[in-house]
Order: structure tokens, then C-alpha cells, then sequence
């Protein structure tokens, strides 16, 4: 793998959210217990000491003890699992709409195929992804006794796949008709024109904008956890629960979704750079 | 190939409009084997949406085109088929750009299920040498030049042994330098005995080339002749008032 090193503005963000968090939520409170709790006559550096001994006896106690931090761990493999398979369903769902979508622009085949479609995007865009979750749970899929990591999976994949089937119709457009007609000339059907021809242009093209879309999808689906789906928030909300503690499971939910949105980001940068390099 | 004169393709009465505009208007014509056919004629006269319409990338309106004894324009016809067997080039070339030139001319022939992987390969090597683009396989059409963009282009509609090559100004998006190189192509393709309609402007080609050129305006064919016959001789006057002006 070449030049897979975190390069020093990603290190240097980390370090400012992680300074920034750990000021604001661990060290202000630990700060203003330790004052209270050392004589009226302790010095700023026995202040600094009890407060750090108050940091690590929080993080100790809500997430050490116990092993607590499966709670977060367990739920971190939830999330990862609901979004790459939330993933396959939202880019097999795109692709043929997609197809649908610019078949219909460019033929004016697919007439009532494409108004489902439409009608498909227009709802999934429309529509805030917490109330599509709770509604194909609570209406349709948890009545049917389906499990609800199931449902999540689903309700995420649909609603991805209607921005991804929007951007990868923005792809297939964007291909030169020549293209086409030299597929078509040389005997390739429609379809087979389109796939052999066009979508892996079009894929090509828009493979970083779908791959921010996946780091969009990540982040969404700490939303899963309205229908108890035990992803890595139901599990941070479950130590707040019983640690009565909300500073260090949220901030280690939120340092470790900032981390893997970073690394992502890195690997959608090389990949654009990739591209770019093949293309000349 | 059967006998020397036998005819290929047959257009009679082709019609084609765009909405009110009608741009063929009554096209008959007969297009023998081995036959090099040379279309001249200004701008918008139809000579390109003719030949686009010969391998219905432009679907005509109305009237019989037969190739190989078959009317193409036929709904019933699978029109795939046909198109296997005509050659087409492209005044832009249009090569597959995600693809290696080994790739761009192997793809057809092997996903059409025409040829074996490695037979596909060996012929596409084949032609790159006859065209003096071999060191190019492995290379993508962003690296190339126009003129040996357009050679492999040619190599890529030979690549399906084809019966016929219907050539759209296949010099007009070319630098002046590279225009030689492909009407060489070309002009060995011909000697060789290929069945060629070409949509140019290039007089020389014409001159040198065709076996008969076809004068086109307002959507009509105006005129057919043989080179010498047609440029010595022209009879109507928007053929000499066309001739004239390129003609310096």
C-alpha cells in the first residue's frame, strides 16, 4: 500500500478535536470538582493532580470496570455491519434505478417504471431518515416480527439507494453519447452496451462522491438505535444509563466515529488521486 | 466473398426528419461490394444522418435499406446482428476510455461471443502492426494522438471482420499533419477490396479513392459519377457552384 500514512493535517485535526473535547467534557467538570475537593489552601499543581485523578477514576469507572467498554465495542461491530450491508442494498437499489432512470431520459422507455422510481426518490429525499427508520420498523417489518438490526438494514439501503441511484444517473449522463453509439455500432445491445460500456465509465466517475455517500450512510446510522438496535450509541446511551456518567460515553462515541470518518476520508482522497492518475 | 458485383446494400425511397425538419428526403441508391463510395456535400445537406442511418444509429422514417438481402429497417430484423457486420468510425473517434487499445478492440468480438479471448487478442495484434500501432496495445486512448486515435478506431470496427465500413468525417477533428496517416489506412483498406461508404471532405481521398462519388443537398442525392467523370464534368449547377468553392 503506498502512502497509507495519516499525513499531519488529519493528525493535527485529530489532536485539536481530541484536545478540544477532552477540555471542554473531562477537564472543565474534573477542574471545577477538584476545586471544591482539596483544602482552601491547596496550590494550582495539587488543583491539576486531583483533577486528573478525577479524569481517570471517570474513565476507570464508566469504561474499564466491568469491561463497560463492550458495551461501546459491541455496538461499534453493530454499526459497521448495518452500514456495509445498508451499503449493498443502497448501491444494487441505485444501480438500477439509475439504469431505469437514464434509459427513460434517453429512450422514453420505462414510462411507468420510472415514475415508481421517481416516486421512490421523491419520498426517500424528502423525508427525514429517522422517520422512514421508525416508520418501516414500527409500521411494517417489527410487525412482521423481522429482527430489528434487519429492518435498520433495510431502511438505511433504501434510503441510500435513492442518493446513490441520483448519482450515479448524474454519472451515466455525463458519459459522451459517442460512447454509446460506438457500442451500439459495433453490435452491443442496449444493456449490454450499458454494461460493458457506459456504467463503468460512469462508476469510475463518480466512485468518490459514492464514497462519500458511504461515510454520510456511517454516520447516519447512529440514528438505528430509536428502534433498540444495539449499535455503538444504544451502547454509549446504555453506560450513561447506569454510570450516570454522559461525558465519556459520548465522547468516546464521538472520538471514534470522527476517527473512522477521517480514515475513510483519507481513503477517498487517495482513491481520487488514483483515478486521476489513470486518466492521463 | 461472392461475385465482384453483387449488390450490398440497397437503400430505396429513405426518408428521415427531425420533428418538422425533414433532412432525407428520397434516397435511392445501390451500394455494390468492394464498392468505395465517396459522399460529398455541404453542410446540413443529410450526408451524415444517411450514413448514420445505414446502421439505423439514426432511425429512419420511412423506406427500404436491404443489406445482405435483408430490409434492416424491418422492426422484426435484430438489428445487433447487422451491425456486427458494418464497421462504423466516428468523426470523434470515440474510443473507450477506461479501456487499454487491446481492450477497445477486443471487447466487442469477445462479450458478443464472436471470438476466443486470446484469437480476439492475436488479430487485434494483427492489425495494431498493419496500422504501426502494435507498441500501443497496452497503452490508453488519453495517451494518444489524434491521427492514432483514429487508426485504432478503424482497427477496432476491422476487429469484426465486417462486410462494410461506414467512415463519418473520419479526418474533419484531426490536426492537418495527422489527417495523411489515416487516409492511408484507409486507402489500403480499399485495395484491398473492403466495402467503404465515406462521409468526407476530403477531394483528394475522393479523387484518388472512390470507385464513385455521391453529391448530396437539401436531402436528395444529386448526383453519382465516377471521380474523373464527376470532377471534370459535373452537371448540376449546385454540384459545380459545390465544387467550385472547395475546389481553390
Amino acid at each position: 500500500m503506498r502512502d497509507f500514512k495519516i499525513s499531519k493535517k488529519v493528525l493535527w485535526i485529530l489532536i485539536a478535536a481530541l484536545s478540544v473535547s477532552l477540555i471542554f467534557s473531562f477537564a472543565v467538570p474534573a477542574f471545577a470538582a477538584a476545586a471544591e475537593s482539596v483544602p482552601q489552601d491547596a496550590g494550582i499543581v495539587d488543583i491539576v493532580k486531583e483533577a486528573f485523578l478525577e479524569i481517570k477514576h471517570d474513565i476507570y469507572s464508566v469504561l474499564i470496570q466491568n469491561d463497560n467498554y463492550k458495551h461501546i465495542t459491541d455496538g461499534l461491530g453493530v454499526t459497521i455491519e448495518i452500514t456495509i450491508a445498508a451499503l449493498f442494498i443502497g448501491l444494487a437499489l441505485g444501480f438500477i434505478v439509475a439504469i431505469i432512470r437514464s434509459t427513460h431520459d434517453k429512450t422514453g422507455k420505462f414510462k411507468l417504471l420510472d415514475s415508481i422510481c421517481k416516486l421512490y426518490l421523491t419520498v426517500f429525499r424528502g423525508t427525514p431518515v429517522i422517520v422512514q427508520l421508525l416508520i418501516i420498523y414500527y409500521l411494517w417489518l417489527g410487525k412482521m416480527g423481522i429482527h430489528e438490526n434487519i429492518a435498520a438494514i433495510i431502511a438505511f439501503g433504501v434510503n441510500s439507494g435513492a442518493y446513490v441511484a441520483e448519482i450515479l444517473r448524474s454519472g451515466i449522463m455525463s458519459i459522451d453519447n459517442g460512447q454509446f453509439e460506438a457500442g451500439r455500432s459495433l453490435g452491443f445491445n442496449y444493456f449490454k452496451t450499458m454494461i460493458y460500456i457506459v456504467l463503468p465509465q460512469a462508476f469510475k466517475n463518480t466512485l468518490p462522491t459514492l464514497a462519500n455517500e458511504f461515510i454520510v450512510l456511517l454516520k447516519e446510522t447512529s440514528v438505528a438505535s430509536f428502534i433498540a438496535v444495539k449499535d455503538m450509541m444504544k451502547g454509549a446511551n446504555a453506560l450513561v444509563g447506569f454510570t450516570y456518567n454522559m461525558n465519556v460515553p459520548y465522547i468516546t462515541v464521538a472520538l471514534i466515529y470522527l476517527v473512522m470518518v477521517l480514515v475513510l476520508q483519507k481513503g477517498v482522497s487517495i482513491l481520487e488521486r488514483r483515478l486521476r492518475n489513470s486518466d492521463h | 466473398m461472392t461475385t465482384d458485383n453483387s449488390v450490398l446494400i440497397k437503400v430505396a425511397g429513405l426518408k428521415k426528419s427531425f420533428g418538422e425538419l425533414n433532412v432525407l428526403k428520397d434516397i435511392n441508391t445501390e451500394i455494390k461490394k468492394g464498392e468505395v463510395v465517396v459522399i460529398i456535400g455541404p453542410s446540413g445537406s443529410g450526408k451524415s444522418t444517411f450514413l448514420r442511418c445505414l446502421n439505423r444509429l439514426e432511425e429512419p422514417t420511412d423506406g427500404v435499406i436491404e443489406f445482405d438481402g435483408v430490409n434492416i429497417i424491418d422492426k422484426k430484423v435484430n438489428i445487433n446482428k447487422h451491425r456486427e457486420k458494418m464497421g462504423m468510425v466516428f468523426q470523434q473517434f470515440n474510443l473507450f476510455n477506461n479501456l487499454t487499445i487491446l481492450k477497445n478492440i477486443t471487447l466487442a468480438p469477445v462479450k458478443l461471443g464472436l471470438m476466443k479471448k486470446n484469437e480476439a487478442e492475436e488479430k487485434a495484434i494483427e492489425l495494431l502492426k498493419r496500422v504501426g500501432l502494435a507498441e500501443k496495445a497496452d497503452a490508453y486512448p488519453s495517451q494518444l494522438s489524434g491521427g492514432q486515435k483514429q487508426r485504432v478506431a478503424i482497427v477496432r470496427a476491422l476487429a469484426m471482420n465486417p462486410e462494410v465500413m461506414l467512415f463519418d468525417e473520419p479526418t474533419s477533428a484531426l490536426d492537418p499533419e495527422m489527417v495523411g496517416e489515416v487516409l492511408e489506412v484507409m486507402q489500403e483498406l480499399a485495395k484491398e477490396g473492403m466495402t467503404m461508404v465515406v462521409v468526407t471532405h476530403e477531394m483528394g481521398f475522393a479523387k484518388e479513392v472512390a470507385s464513385r462519388v455521391m453529391f448530396m443537398d437539401e436531402g436528395y442525392i444529386m448526383e453519382e459519377a465516377q471521380p474523373e467523370e464527376f470532377f471534370s464534368n459535373p452537371k448540376t449547377d449546385r454540384c459545380k457552384d459545390f465544387l467550385s468553392k472547395v475546389l481553390l
